[in-house]
């Protein structure tokens, strides 16, 4: 008696669909144009700083080396290029831990530099410069078969993820449409890769593991922010049947905008204080891991709020022009 | 439905402040010098060679050699016995038939300064050399190794091919042994040698390289180009004797087709750089929720402490009934997207608790509400990221793990295992903390809130966000 009471009770409280809404549909054009605008201007400058693919990616060698004294770099090279027979980079500098000297030799081969050659370039060398007391600090080396394999199967991982979130999007908010929804939600989540890839070349880092954590994480976030608005469209519908599209739209975006605001600030907040910290300490591999994620956590937030639900709009209404006109 | 009372909170709460200091403590206790560790802590966590340092490296047969899976096992065996020779007994070994993978990693041993990375995996790949010899005779060199002197009378290359078998024996029980077939050139040393041997209780024994890995005594003379050794074998011990056997005759040796090694310091600088970000973050987050949400905020903060502690105990294997895992740098970065999933859910709950209180509902009834229809937000963002999870586990885990084996045998049927243990590291920390988020974020959040809004001093609306009525 007392559930039938209070139900009635929310039901006579609910504000008209309109009521306090913002017109996110409405601004359907400003709202594509500008994330079209923004990843074209990416685009581009990815093109002009070129991708910078790190050796994890495209195979190569790097080899660290402490050392003491003096070293004439150009006589490296050429020892080098003795062994490797291909062109060498040498550069020498400061290790961050300690006063070490370091020497760094990077190059690529067609097959990958295996450890038997590693430890007979490590032999040469030391016989070449017996006073400088070389020691390896650390090396990297990846056959490029290898390294096209990884990057390949990180495609395909990301393929069948995006999948697979198409057909539980399409499963779970099948009321209100859920194909079109799942698609949509990957061309947002598409929008967030590129702005933070393009960052990330843009910065000048290369790609390496860290930009594999950060599309990961942004395929997290971007699918969770998009859902969420989703879900308070899949509520309205339930709430305000006789409401349009757009108008249920325009009401969950706003509903959803002081969430997705404040949570963005934790998040993107977090990664400015690892960035700081990192910067200040001088560890600054976790730089390219962090400066990306701060532009995809942006975008993210953009693409959620606007692009997603909109583009979402824009498809149905053209649907429902196309059955109309059958 | 089970009412809630006002003893919930205090029952909750003090079961996530127990679980998160058991989980960073550990429990251990000492007796005399020996440590016992009960419950393992946050010191004990295996951290990942990205942050620890060490050698991580891929092998696979030189020269494009496609090896049967024996062949495979008799070169695992190999770098087994070489890991062991060589003092490295923390370490990961996985083999891959289908690429004919074998990943090693293994970090700086504690104490070793003087270790060269590049001679020891370039030991590891090599061929084993196989010997039988004569007695169990051995000499020490000046720098402590030991290595064997008996007569050799057969080498790696002298034999066929070795093989475990269960088969009855003269009484008709059923016992494993390792059969071994000789090639012509092995036949008549054997033969002279056992003619030698039998009989005086003088074992012919079997190396590695410079380890023993059996001694049979010789019972007779043997005269055919087969043998059989036995003697309490399980599957298993026959198995690794036989691979160990093979080893000696195989026509390839193992190269490395990607090699890394890390510097011991680099990562423990990134780690504290890490963790002093982790801590700023947290009191940031931690302040933040609550001015904005007051009570719900206050919950909030306990309920992340508890899935941050929750997601820390399945790495150090808390859980008994799951293993640990090792903590690497995207590790690190699965904690932060869970956490920050974590704070997202009471986020949309605070939120919808103040809408709710505002539309006008009694707080109990908003409070209830607000978290009902919270609920399926937060569930449809969390599956999401578990699918992301559990496909990156499949992709880039270990070959014997479950996801991968699922995985790999279908949507990757085209790839070989990978190195990249890291991506595994952070699908594994991602789907833990999801799945605390449920626990903690969800269950035990609203457990605290509905309970402490049972006291007389938290009724106040203005503690949830709304207006007093």
């Amino acid at each position: 008696m007392s559930m039938i009471k209070k139900k009635k009770n929310t039901q006579s409280q609910l504000p008209s669909v309109t009521e306090n809404a913002r017109n996110f549909c409405g601004q359907k054009r400003t709202i594509l144009v500008i994330a079209i605008c923004v990843i074209l201007a990416l685009i581009a400058g990815v093109i002009i700083r070129g991708v910078n693919l790190a050796i994890e990616f495209d195979g190569g060698t790097i080899l660290n080396y402490t050392y003491q004294g003096d070293l004439d770099t150009n006589k490296v090279k050429s020892e080098t290029e003795k062994i490797v027979a291909t062109p060498v980079t040498v550069r020498t500098g400061e290790s961050l831990d300690s006063d070490d000297l370091q020497l760094n030799i990077s190059f690529t081969t067609d097959e990958g530099f295996n450890a038997d050659k590693q430890f007979a370039l490590t032999e040469a060398l030391n016989e070449a410069f017996p006073e400088n007391s070389l020691e390896l600090y650390d090396s990297k080396d990846v056959s490029p078969s290898s390294g096209r394999e990884f990057l390949l199967k990180c495609l395909v991982a990301m393929i069948l993820a995006a999948v697979l979130i198409i057909i539980y999007i399409a499963v779970r908010f099948k009321k209100i449409g859920g194909w079109s929804a799942g698609i949509c939600s990957i061309f947002a989540l598409c929008h967030d890769l590129v702005a933070a890839l393009a960052a990330s070349v843009i910065c000048g880092f290369e790609f390496n593991a860290n930009i594999v954590a950060v599309i990961l994480t942004i395929l997290g976030y971007s699918i969770n922010n998009t859902i969420v608005i989703y879900d308070r469209i899949r509520e309205n519908r339930t709430l305000y049947p006789k409401a349009t599209l757009n108008e249920l739209i325009n009401l969950g975006c706003t509903q959803s905008l002081k969430r997705s605001l404040r949570t963005s600030i934790t998040t993107i907040g977090t990664m400015v204080v690892v960035s700081v910290v990192v910067l200040i300490s001088g560890y600054t591999s976790l730089l390219s891991f962090s400066v990306p994620l701060i532009f995809g956590l942006i975008s993210g937030t953009y693409s959620s709020l606007f692009v997603a639900p909109v583009t979402w709009s824009w498809w149905m209404g053209k649907k429902a022009k196309k059955s109309k006109k059958a | 439905m089970k009412k809630t009372g006002k003893l919930t909170f205090f029952i909750v709460a003090a079961f996530i402040l127990l679980f998160t200091a058991s989980t960073v403590a550990g429990f251990d206790y000492f007796y005399g010098d020996n440590k016992t560790t009960v419950v393992k802590g946050v010191d004990d966590i295996r951290l990942g060679i990205d942050i620890q340092g060490g050698v991580d490296v891929t092998f696979a047969p030189a020269d494009g050699y496609d090896a049967t899976d024996e062949q495979l096992d008799a070169a695992t065996e190999i770098i087994k016995a070489r890991l062991g020779a060589l003092g490295i007994n923390d370490n990961e070994l996985y083999s891959e038939y289908k690429s004919d993978r074998i990943i090693v990693r293994f970090p700086w041993q504690a104490g070793e300064s003087e270790f060269d990375a590049q001679a020891a995996v370039k030991e590891l790949g090599e061929m084993a050399q196989l010997t039988f010899r004569k007695g169990t005779d051995t000499e020490t060199d000046e720098e402590g190794n030991i290595y064997p002197t008996g007569e050799i009378v057969l080498t790696g290359g002298d034999i066929e091919s070795a093989n475990y078998v269960n088969r009855p024996d003269s009484s008709g029980n059923y016992e494993w042994v390792v059969t071994l077939k000789f090639k012509e050139s092995g036949k008549d040393a054997f033969t002279a040698a056992t003619a030698e041997l039998a009989g005086t209780g003088t074992p012919m024994s079997i190396w590695m390289d410079n380890t023993m890995i059996s001694a049979p005594t010789v019972n007779e003379v043997i005269t055919k180009d087969s043998a059989e050794i036995n003697g309490h074998f399980d599957n298993e011990s026959s198995k690794k004797l036989a691979d160990q056997i093979n080893s000696g005759a195989l026509p390839f040796k193992m190269e490395t087709t990607s090699f890394q090694t890390i510097s011991s310091t680099m990562g423990k600088g990134s780690l504290d750089a890490i963790l002093l970000a982790a801590y700023i973050a947290f009191a940031f987050i931690a302040v933040y929720m609550i001015i904005l949400y007051r009570l719900p905020g206050f919950v909030a903060v306990l309920a992340i402490i508890g899935q941050i502690a929750g997601t820390l105990a399945a790495v150090t294997g808390w859980f008994g009934f799951m293993p640990g895992s090792t903590l690497t740098i995207p590790g690190i970065a699965g904690i932060i997207l869970s956490v920050g999933m974590g704070v997202d859910a009471n986020i949309i709950t605070g939120e919808r608790i103040k809408e709710e209180i505002r539309s006008g509902k009694t707080l109990d009834s908003a409070i209830k509400v607000a978290y009902k229809r919270a609920f399926s937000a937060i569930l449809d963002g969390n599956i999401t990221n578990v699918i992301i999870a559990v496909i990156l586990m499949g992709a880039f885990g270990v070959p014997s793990s479950f996801f991968s084996k699922i995985l790999n045998k279908t949507v990757f049927f085209m790839f070989g295992a990978t190195t990249e243990g890291v991506v595994y590291s952070f699908g594994f920390t991602l789907l833990v903390g999801v799945i605390c988020n449920f626990v903690f974020g969800v269950f035990a959040a609203r457990l605290m809130v509905t309970s402490l809004s049972k006291f007389k001093a938290f009724r106040s609306r203005k503690l949830y966000g709304g207006v007093e009525k």
